[in-house]
């Protein structure tokens, strides 16, 4: 059986220097992106603070003494946000130190910072420092990921499932756009499982969610809601696309032949879609999934291997 | 062998321990000498009145932050002069203060000497 690889983008690992010195500054700018990393410069606290908040910073190197914000400090903003936002990857911390302050770096750990180099740095050290960082920012980032994903399809699990509607909600909202859901079940699955077994049902949804996966927009997530039953998020989708889209993943699975270890099979799916737009008050995660599963039951009553989109405004 | 190597054995600044850092770059150690003499010109005016008025907050940290630089372009002596500047103002010994800035005026031109084409002008 071939399992599903996780679809993790390669993004640019970004370092955020935070330093008032401009000999030091050009000085770490100069190395660091010579190592091949995306280094993002602020000249006191106030700015490190603004570009943290704005990009997605994976490390950053404070200096300790700095106008506006000092290095402790921001520090310890950057630690309340990873506590406050569960959403917000842990950002690595390096706090770069004179020499007559080694006897304050007690209190650089206790206000997060994860490493401290002393100036002037050695550039060797520099480097392996940052290389730590980074190994262990992969590492928790791996973790994550693992830790949303489900193990059998690699699609994201119904933990995180719930975490990108919230989202995609505040998107849509913000926006101003529609979003829509569509709850998708392998037809007959519990048949496939008893005739073919397990390893062969296994097989299938495993082939399903490739295909599916494949057929999405790239903006768009699939997700394993539980047992035979898919889940896709669409962003910027009112109801005719929607039907539309659904049709075209019902068609595709429809035709594709379906290999297990127990020979080709002809699968099926029933879709059961809804947009944002059908809803008269405040949209939450769960009015998306249980209309979904409301449509996709109707689907399922009219026969199998079809679409319903749910039109019908909901006072829900 | 560059023009940088060649001068290696005179005093103000460690050239190899400089050049290693930044990656044996001699065009950004001029452009690094260049800025930090810009600030060296800026804050010297500033260390100058704050000693006169007595002023230990902006001693040491003019002091700190020139130290800091010096330090990372390898100028051992104007490192070592800053950092008697920073104490001097953590401790509030003005005559420490004022001895260490006579003694940073003659480190400075030591440098300007060993960097003779750098752009900015001293007037001491």
């Amino acid at each position: 059986m071939k399992k599903q690889s996780l679809t993790n983008k390669e993004e640019t690992f970004k370092v955020l220097i935070a330093e008032d010195n401009a000999v030091s500054a050009r000085i770490l700018k100069k190395n660091i992106e010579d190592w091949g990393y995306e280094v993002v410069m602020a000249q006191d606290g106030d700015e490190a603070w603004k570009a943290y908040q704005d990009e997605k910073i994976r490390l950053a190197v404070l200096d300790w003494m700095m106008p506006k914000i000092n290095g402790l400090d921001l520090c310890r903003r950057i630690r309340e946000i990873d506590h406050e936002e569960g959403s917000k990857e842990y950002t690595y911390v390096i706090l770069l130190t004179a020499k007559g302050q080694q006897a304050d770096l007690i209190k650089g750990f206790s206000a997060g910072a994860d490493d401290y180099i002393t100036k002037p740095f050695n550039r060797h050290e520099l480097k392996a420092r940052l290389k730590t960082g980074k190994r262990i920012i992969d590492l928790q980032r791996q973790i994550m990921e693992q830790a949303d994903r489900d193990g059998l399809t690699g699609l994201w699990n119904r933990k995180r499932m719930f975490k990108i509607l919230e989202k995609e909600i505040n998107r849509a909202q913000r926006e101003e756009r529609p979003l829509a859901t569509i709850m998708i079940d392998v037809d007959n699955f519990k048949k496939i499982n008893d005739t073919y077994g397990h390893h062969s049902g296994d097989s299938v949804l495993v082939e399903v969610s490739s295909y599916l996966q494949k057929s999405i927009r790239n903006y768009d997530e699939i997700c394993r809601y539980g047992g035979d039953e898919l889940f896709i998020i669409l962003p910027n989708c009112n109801l005719a696309m929607t039907e539309r889209i659904a049709e075209r993943l019902r068609q595709c699975v429809s035709e594709t032949k379906i290999k297990t270890d127990t020979g080709t099979l002809d699968i099926t799916i029933s879709l059961g879609g809804v947009s944002s737009e059908i809803f008269l008050s405040d949209l939450t995660p769960d009015k998306l999934v249980i209309s979904s599963d409301e449509a996709l039951l109707k689907a399922k009553s009219n026969g199998r291997n079809c679409v319903v989109i749910k039109k019908k405004k909901d006072k829900m | 062998m560059s023009e940088l190597k060649s001068l290696n054995d005179t005093k103000p600044i460690d050239l190899p321990s400089a050049l290693e850092r930044i990656g044996g770059d001699e065009s950004l150690l001029h452009e690094l000498i260049e800025i930090y003499i810009e600030d060296f010109l800026e804050k010297h005016d500033l260390l100058k009145q704050a000693i006169e008025h007595g002023d230990f907050n902006t001693i040491k940290e003019i002091g700190h932050s020139l130290k800091g630089s010096s330090g990372n372009l390898s100028l051992t002596n104007l490192h070592e002069t800053f950092y008697q500047i920073e104490m001097s103002g953590r401790e509030e010994d003005i005559e420490r203060a004022r001895y260490f800035f006579h003694v940073l005026n003659k480190e400075f031109q030591k440098l300007r000497d060993f960097f003779p084409k750098q752009k900015t002008q001293f007037s001491g």
